[in-house]
């Protein structure tokens, strides 16, 4: 089982790094592609300096909290969007039968879709969020918790859109509503909980889980409590499994198109 | 003039037969009003304060407006395409027809965008009546003046996408200069009007493309007055004939630089 799992990650990461080497090739837009991703988040810390000029508190966040807010949100987007790129692909993958590739190779059908490709200015995602968590405080503990609860969220947010896109599986194209529940993950995930009244909050503790991608993670780096590391855990495995359960369900109904076409 | 008609009528017709994927595209932009609801009444303690001159109704409908010329927009979208027609030779099978490319981009792009504009302008007003309850106090004259500066915004900034799109010629891909130009208008244009920026910022914000592409029209449908219709509708024609000029000029050099491999 650990020999299989082993083996599972080894081939994962040299998928990984071959499609990163590719987008390498033309060095110019590689770098571009990270550092304007960098500049274009940071634009809206201008949005922030300028709310807290009118009001000393946003819902409930100070502003140091709102800048791990959009740091977490960026760095969770980021790893959904380079290690997991095809899983938001993944509805049109199955509707144009191009699985069949991914079936005849000996390792598991779903992680090998997924990661079969990287989003180059994800990787400035990743940095932006590195940065943020150092203009938060930097320490060992704040830098551990907040890789481990973007890792988390990444996973989520890569889950979701596996699950969604798995449902193509029965009902055809579903890339927009997987498009639509993604779009509303990012906006609602970079503005404090607190302006939020009502129903609403319940939705961010189910249907879309912004409290294990961003609410939760804020609590728990600023305030350390196990019981939000463990909901977080277990929020994001149970997430997980019922992606692959879906996606595994779905399979069985997979038909292929015939599709002639080389993976580089 | 005929022809590019022509390319605007078809590119509308075809559009309309995927009224469906457009409305549900719509769900991102309730979701955008609600949480600037939010904010907006968390920010404004009492809703008769006014701060820097704006009530809390005037700002959420300013956000409903500049919301809706941004989503209406498809800014990436056209980016993305024209990258990608540059950077993949495609561009070579618009340079043999009787068109120019700048103008079949815009007419083209203006098919979508009109009839994206029309629903979610419906739709925003729907939502603004719906958590407000009250509408602008508008005369007919100062709505068609606010359509009129609507659509001059909306050109402005389709010239300008094309612009940074067609700047692939000299670079390979343009998309990140689209992230920053898109970030500019959301984050400096969009959410909050020019008098909200420090003092020393706002000349500034004054003559960038933020004021014709997104606060004139605002703020003409929250305060409108025939003064400031003029104003805005002088800089947003002489920002229409500069885009203009500046995206056939990239375009025409950028032509010289291309060089496709048959197949």
């Amino acid at each position: 089982m650990l020999t299989e799992v082993k083996n599972q990650l080894k081939v994962t990461g040299q998928s990984i790094r071959y499609a990163l080497q590719r987008e390498m090739l033309n060095k110019v837009t590689f770098v571009s592609n990270i550092l304007f991703m960098i500049l274009n988040n940071a634009c809206f810390i201008i949005q922030w300096i300028i709310l807290y000029s009118l009001k000393e508190d946003v819902g409930g966040y100070t502003f140091k909290q709102v800048i791990l807010l959009w740091g977490l949100a960026s760095f969770t987007y980021g790893i959904s969007r380079f290690f997991f790129r095809d899983s938001f692909e993944l509805s049109e993958t199955i509707n144009c039968g191009k699985l069949d590739n991914y079936l005849v190779q000996p390792k598991n059908v779903l992680i090998q879709c997924i990661t079969s490709s990287v989003e180059v200015s994800a990787l400035g995602d990743i940095i932006y969020g590195l940065i943020m968590i150092t203009i938060f405080g930097l320490t060992i503990k704040n830098l551990l918790l907040f890789i481990l609860c973007g890792i988390c969220g990444g996973l989520v947010v890569a889950s979701i859109s596996v699950i969604i896109s798995s449902l193509s599986f029965w009902f055809g194209r579903t890339e927009v509503i997987a498009n639509t529940i993604n779009s509303l993950m990012t906006n609602f995930a970079t503005y404090p909980e607190g302006i939020f009244k009502g129903a609403i909050k319940i939705l961010f503790y189910t249907i879309l889980p912004l409290g294990i991608t961003a609410y939760v993670p804020i609590q728990l780096i600023s305030d350390f409590k196990l019981i939000y590391l463990i909901y977080i855990i277990i929020g994001t495995l149970l997430f997980i499994t019922i992606a692959f359960l879906v996606f595994n369900r779905g399979l069985k109904k997979y038909s292929s198109s015939n599709l002639m076409n080389v993976r580089i | 003039m005929k022809k590019y008609l022509y390319i605007f009528k078809s590119e509308l017709m075809t559009n309309l037969q995927y009224t469906f994927d457009i409305l549900v595209g719509f769900v991102s932009y309730c979701i955008m009003i609600f949480i600037f609801l939010n904010l907006w009444k968390y920010i404004y303690s009492n809703p008769n304060e006014v701060i820097k001159g704006y009530t809390m109704n005037q700002m959420i409908w300013y956000v409903i407006v500049t919301e809706i010329l941004w989503m209406s927009l498809g800014g990436r979208k056209l980016c993305k395409k024209i990258c990608n027609d540059v950077r993949s030779g495609n561009i070579t099978y618009n340079i043999t027809k009787p068109y120019n490319y700048v103008e079949y981009s815009l007419f083209s792009h203006l098919g979508i965008t009109t009839l994206k504009f029309v629903l979610i302008t419906i739709l925003g007003i729907l939502l603004g009546l719906l958590f407000l309850g009250e509408f602008p106090h508008l005369t007919i004259l100062g709505i068609l003046g606010v359509i009129l500066s609507c659509a001059l915004a909306t050109i402005i900034n389709i010239l300008i996408i094309t612009t940074i799109g067609l700047v692939s010629f000299f670079i390979e891909d343009a998309n990140p200069f689209f992230w920053l130009y898109s970030k500019l208008i959301l984050v400096v244009g969009t959410i909050f009007p020019i008098e909200f920026f420090p003092q020393f910022l706002q000349p500034i914000a004054k003559y960038s493309p933020i004021y014709v592409v997104s606060y004139g029209p605002a703020k003409l449908f929250v305060d409108y007055s025939n003064e400031k219709l003029l104003e805005i509708i002088i800089i947003q024609v002489i920002y229409l004939g500069i885009t203009w000029l500046i995206a056939h000029l990239i375009y025409k050099k950028g032509v010289k630089k291309l060089n496709v491999n048959g197949g």
